[in-house]
């Protein structure tokens, strides 16, 4: 159950990671290729540390991983913690995809009964 | 939703309805209306409580009969906009039936399940008809309220830790 805690508290965090705009942008950015944080920032006309610190937050979600290459240390783009992501969100498609047929099919009753009060 | 960046962190449902704008908005917001297609087939809710006003909370039960019995499943949350018949933001979690927040793995649930997530509805007036967009994200960590929602989950993960070897 700790184990289930901490895979938890990960996926919080990939969640947390992926609300700001700017770092899903740097992600499709990555999604093409790895990039140093100055080829990052360019785009996005944001300060170094700035750019910097949303590297961080991806870096601690596992969603980017740095080179070893010390001057440079290129980032490079980890989908694992992506895929457990889409996993929740594809489960829950089918429920509500299920719930809206179930409205529309409510919706049709009503109307029926309304219909039938009109004749 | 595959977004720009490929990846899938949300659940996005566009359906038009064949029914008035604020028929829709009552689908979602009176608890008759709301209890009679919210629930899987086969399930009833027995409670909706649904406090239409920002900050005002939600506690919903569903109910379903299995061999073993009825078993419910509770669900809490709190609405963060309410512009009638246009849109509706409210967050969602497990609960017990007091409305206290509880871990999917708490319940037995897949691990890959965000403790609190937010459910956006969009409608759009087509004269008669409506068109909505349903919008179900894991919530995001820096939205206002998020601090909140963190220390709940703290304080429910060292909870679990505690009772982790019963």
């Amino acid at each position: 159950m700790t184990t289930a805690v901490i895979e938890e508290d990960r996926l919080s965090e990939t969640f947390a990671a992926l609300a700001n705009s700017t770092r899903r942008a740097i992600l499709a950015r990555l999604a093409d290729s790895a990039a140093t944080v100055n080829e990052l920032a360019e785009p996005f006309e944001l300060t170094l540390p700035a750019v910097s610190k949303h590297i961080k937050v991806l870096e601690r979600a596992g969603l980017i991983r740095r080179g070893q290459q010390a001057q440079y240390r290129p980032c490079a783009l980890d989908a694992a913690p992506l895929e457990a992501v889409s996993t929740w969100a594809e489960q829950y498609r089918a429920v509500w995809e299920a719930r809206f047929d179930r409205m529309d099919d409510y919706l049709a009753t009503l109307t029926e009964t309304k219909d039938r009060r009109r004749r | 939703m595959t977004n720009s960046n490929g990846a899938q962190d949300a659940v996005v449902i566009e359906r038009s309805f064949d029914a008035p704008v604020e028929l829709i908005w009552q689908m979602w917001t009176d608890p008759t209306h709301f209890a009679a297609w919210y629930g899987p087939d086969g399930a009833t809710i027995p409670v909706a409580k649904l406090e239409v006003r920002v900050g005002g909370t939600r506690l919903v039960c569903v109910e379903m009969q299995t061999p073993g019995g009825p078993m419910q499943m509770w669900f809490t949350g709190e609405y963060r906009e309410v512009v009638e018949n246009e849109r509706l933001v409210y967050t969602e979690s497990m609960s017990d039936e007091n409305g206290t927040v509880r871990t999917p793995s708490e319940l037995g649930m897949s691990e890959g399940h965000p403790v609190t997530t937010e459910v956006h509805v969009d409608l759009v007036d087509l004269g008669g008809r409506t068109r909505m967009v349903m919008t179900h994200v894991g919530i995001p960590g820096d939205s206002p309220g998020a601090a909140g929602w963190a220390m709940a989950i703290d304080k429910l993960a060292s909870y679990v830790q505690t009772h982790a070897d019963r």
